[in-house]
């Protein structure tokens, strides 16, 4: 989440009325960020990670846990912490102490969800191979730090979602639900973060939908599950506000898991990287080259097969999220005639990307989605500020969407200094890659975020994702990689992550050579985006295959017609890491992490998803009906918060994180 | 006549390089990568219809030096100090070890002139039969170091490899370092008994020695200990020792398998274009320039030289 601005939001529908201000002063303000950074240059490789917590909180005798809505207390205990604060670190949203130059400690943000905490390392990490050995430390420290500032009974904890949010007292101290913000029959108001920024965010998406948001997740068959499954949970007797009415007007489906609030998505922990690039060009190369790999980590970390208190047929949170800030209204979904909206819109706000963005002349224009939806009039104003085509496009679509939370006192000049109504447009655009421009008034560059990836249970796990993540881009930049696809492939891939144990059970759409073809030459000679066929190139079918995702982290043997196979991703980056110099120690850190993600992969370990559902179904407290109960989500949050410790519990040598991890 | 072998930048040239057996020693690297860049040049003189399309329409010749291909001089995208550039000198088996000091020079030199440069950050020299061993290593024992270096473990029965002959080279190495062409000098594969013994007679102390570790984090004790103390970095390589035999190069380079520079065997055969004699590979050097805080590798590349020996001459040397 960006910095958290005060001020007076505005109530749907008085938001809407100023959209499209809002709409033409970001497009201004961007071409302002573009005058000014178009021709940054050579700025060095920096990268930062974000791990986001959940906090629990045990009862050992009551044998329950609960999650703790004291984020605002524990952060101001963070940010009133000398310590942390002489060494640069603590919580800058709170602003106390002096801003210093030399950012050292680690750095706490809060976020959407009043249970979570976001923390980052106090100062980006560089490329130098002995930087990457202090980031599992780092992201240790921040775990104690944290747990510091917290009750004894409160721990923080990285899963992606809590199994039984949204089941009765589930939240400590307890408070009722049906809240006038979230309207929600399963969660209070004060899931939500106080700052006023995320309750308006939360009952804007619903007023703007014109009902609550809608999430339901195939709920997993065990052998005693009653089928049809008809969600026990969910009340239809509920009476207070309009929205009561969603279910009985069918919300709820069949066979599915029903949740009705932002906080069920927007309460994911994620695992985050952002990479700065040397400059705009090798940016956006960047941008579309990690897009294709988006699908593929996000099954390989998957690690969210709880939800409400059930098991799930999804290993994965993605589509949750996306459905929980989803507002588009019924026209726009195109279950009623366009008469008040622009457009039809085929995926929410919080979906997979939908353009690829770099001149790359290896970007073939069949790649393109021929009915993306773009804003005209803001692209032409962005093509006439300077923009070239696909960049305009790129913007263009994100500005399709309304600004869902708007300040009454930033409606009254236009300053072109600052970047805060782009920013309302661009950090509500959640796609599985971000392009992020320089900031105003510090030397930062262009940047790339990779936002897919599942947070891990652990620091030696999270360590592991990100430092892979890190050594694909450099191998992507070295070997002038290309994984160009059609981007609805990557789209389909996106659905087929979501798959129960997708990692082994499925295939993904993904490239076949991604050498070719070589650097000048004459392949592409249209220019991208112009929408014709790429002549003398074979079809862009032919480009690419279905693969496993051991096929492609691993590599294989050939590609079925004698011909080399795919060279896999880790296999590049060893032979990446051989052209540079490595010392020993640095190297042996490095085989671990890479040994952990080709064990992943190839089915000899398991996803975090596949570990969590085995736990619940060896438990003794387990009925074989898919209800994942309070015991056993208490011992199952004990092993999680445990495993730190090096204490041992069912299955665990199958995660591949004992031992020194 | 000596023949000057080069890959070109393997990095974006793609398959050959990178390609499988992925996980093998980097001797696949360097011989897929000749013959990619050999056969891509005769595709491209093939395509360009030119009237000669033999190996010497993208060769070279300068007095009795063929450069096939001809080299490529385009050099580095950012000026000099955004790079970190090391290269690795391959002295090989058979060669006399007096060759060493004009091999070094020629080799660094052309490494100069492909990458456009004025000197280098980091040599590391590699001699033939040296390996390091971790079990002999951890046993603390002088006597199978002194076993190794007598060159017993040198399984091709080339020369012998002595610590004179090794501080020899080194002495024309320091002379490089002394004007200001190398900034920094290391090793390969040498364990702690025989860095000691370097380390007494060398005025440039090696700041790197590079073992070869890929599949186990088991580096013995003392020399890590050892290292540190003598403030050596212990680096990590995947190359193997006997990195260009010379049956290898004879197939890259000959008729059938290979790219035809080399005659057919056999005297007969007068319609050939290609060259007679017996090759015999005299050294390797592997370069990489990495973009210093962007972890980018933007050249790598070898150069391979080689003696074409006059078959009659052979076969004396074969009879003493």
């Amino acid at each position: 989440m960006g910095l958290l601005a005060i001020g007076t939001p505005l109530d749907w529908p008085e938001a809407k009325k100023e959209a499209s201000k809002v709409r033409e002063w970001g497009i201004e303000q961007l071409l302002a960020i573009w005058r000014r950074a178009k021709g940054k240059e050579r700025d060095a490789m920096l990268w930062g990670d974000e791990i986001e917590y959940l906090v629990v909180c045990f009862d050992d005798q009551g044998r329950r846990v609960r999650l703790s809505l004291r984020q605002a207390d524990i952060l101001t205990a963070l940010a009133e912490d000398e310590k942390l604060l002489r060494e640069g670190g603590g919580v800058p949203d709170l602003q106390r102490g002096d801003a210093r130059p030399e950012h050292v400690a680690p750095v706490f943000h809060p976020e959407f969800g009043r249970f979570m905490l976001e923390a980052t390392p106090g100062k980006p990490w560089g490329i130098g191979f002995k930087d990457l050995l202090d980031v599992e430390p780092n992201m240790k420290l921040r775990r104690r730090i944290a747990k510091e500032h917290m009750h004894a009974t409160e721990f923080p904890i990285t899963l992606t979602t809590f199994p039984r949010l949204g089941c009765a007292d589930c939240t400590t101290p307890a408070y009722p639900v049906s809240g006038p913000k979230l309207r929600s029959q399963f969660l209070p108001d004060e899931i939500a973060n106080p700052h006023i920024r995320f309750p308006t965010l939360a009952a804007n998406i619903r007023a703007r939908r014109g009902r609550k948001v809608e999430i339901n997740v195939p709920v997993f068959r065990d052998v005693n599950t009653p089928w049809p499954f008809k969600d026990p949970t969910v009340n239809y007797d509920l009476h207070n506000w309009p929205e009561d009415d969603d279910v009985r007007n069918g919300a709820a489906k069949e066979n599915h898991i029903y949740m009705d609030a932002m906080a069920f998505g927007m309460g994911s922990c994620c695992l985050q990287i952002t990479f700065q690039s040397k400059n705009i060009e090798e940016g956006r190369k960047m941008y579309d080259q990690l897009s294709p790999l988006g699908p593929i980590m996000l099954a390989l970390t998957a690690a969210t097969p709880i939800y409400k208190g059930f098991l799930a047929d999804t290993d994965v949170r993605w589509n949750q999220i996306s459905r929980a800030v989803d507002d588009r209204t019924a026209e726009e979904l195109g279950e009623k005639p366009l008469a008040h909206d622009r457009w039809r819109i085929p995926k929410s706000r919080y979906a997979s990307n939908s353009t690829y963005i770099s001149q790359d002349p290896r970007l073939r224009p069949e790649y393109l989605d021929p009915e993306l939806v773009i804003d005209p009039v803001l692209k032409a104003r962005l093509v006439a500020g300077g923009l070239d085509d696909i960049l305009a496009t790129h913007f263009a679509h994100l500005f399709i969407r309304d600004p869902i939370v708007v300040f009454a006192e930033d409606l009254q000049t236009l300053d072109l200094s600052k970047t805060d109504h782009f920013e309302n447009l661009q950090s509500t655009n959640w796609q599985h890659m971000r392009f992020k421009p320089p900031p105003p008034g510090n030397d930062t560059g262009w940047r790339v975020e990779f936002r897919p990836m599942e947070i891990q249970i652990t620091d030696f796990e999270n360590a592991a994702f990100s430092i892979f993540m890190v050594l694909i881009t450099r191998v992507i930049l070295s070997f002038d990689l290309n994984f160009y696809l059609p981007i609805a492939r990557v789209t389909e891939n996106m659905e087929t992550a979501h798959r129960r144990d997708a990692v082994s059970e499925q295939r993904f759409y993904f490239r076949k050579d991604p050498f070719g073809p070589a650097r000048g030459h004459p392949g592409s000679g249209s220019a991208p985006g112009s929408g014709t066929a790429t002549p003398s190139l074979p079809p862009v079918e032919d480009e690419y295959t279905l693969m496993t995702v051991n096929e492609i982290i691993n590599g294989q043997a050939d590609d079925g017609s004698g011909r080399p196979g795919f060279p896999g991703l880790i296999p590049l980056v060893e032979s990446y890491l051989d052209s540079v110099n490595v010392d020993v120690e640095t190297m042996c850190q490095l085989a671990r992490y890479l040994d952990l993600i080709r064990r992943r992969a190839d089915g000899r370990l398991w996803t975090g998803a596949k570990w969590m559902r085995g736990f619940v179904q060896q438990h003794e407290k387990y009925k074989g009906d898919s209800v994942v109960g309070e015991e056993v989500e208490y011992d199952l949050m004990r092993v999680v918060e445990g495993i730190g410790r090096g204490e041992t519990a069912w299955g665990l040598e199958k995660l591949g994180v004992l031992g020194k991890g | 006549m000596k023949l000057i072998l080069s890959t070109s930048n393997i990095m974006g040239s793609g398959p050959s390089v990178v390609r499988r057996p992925l996980v093998s020693k980097s001797n696949a690297e360097l011989t897929a990568a000749l013959r990619s860049n050999f056969d891509s040049h005769r595709e491209q003189a093939v395509a360009s219809s030119a009237p000669d399309s033999t190996f010497r329409s993208w060769s070279a010749q300068e007095g009795d030096k063929l450069y096939a291909p001809t080299l490529d001089t385009s050099g580095l995208a950012e000026e000099r100090s955004a790079y970190d550039i090391t290269v690795k000198l391959f002295y090989l088996p058979h060669v006399p070890p007096s060759k060493r000091c004009q091999h070094a020079k020629e080799a660094i030199d052309l490494v100069l002139r492909e990458l456009r440069v004025s000197s280098i950050d980091l040599l590391i020299v590699s001699f033939p039969g040296i390996a390091f061993d971790a079990e002999d290593e951890s046993e603390e024992d002088e006597h199978s170091d002194a076993a190794s270096l007598s060159g017993l473990s040198d399984p091709t029965g080339g020369v012998i490899e002595d610590t004179n002959s090794i501080v020899q080279t080194w002495n024309t190495l320091e002379t490089l370092h002394d004007a200001g062409t190398i900034a920094r000098l290391g090793l390969s594969e040498f364990g702690s008994h025989r860095l000691a013994r370097l380390l007494q007679s060398v005025r440039v102390r090696p700041s790197v020695d590079q073992i070869n570790v890929r599949d186990c984090c088991v580096v013995p004790k003392p020399l890590i200990i050892f290292a540190k103390q003598e403030g050596i970095e212990l680096l990590t390589h995947n190359d193997c020792t006997d990195i260009l035999p010379p049956g290898t190069l004879r197939e890259l380079l000959g008729p059938e398998k290979g790219i035809g520079i080399l005659a057919p065997s056999g005297c007969c055969n007068n319609s050939s274009d290609g060259l007679r004699g017996d090759v015999i590979p005299q050294w390797v050097v592997k370069y990489t320039a990495v973009v210093k805080d962007r972890g980018v590798v933007e050249n790598k590349g070898y150069f391979a030289a080689a003696e074409l020996q006059d078959p009659r001459a052979l076969v004396s040397l074969l009879s003493c």
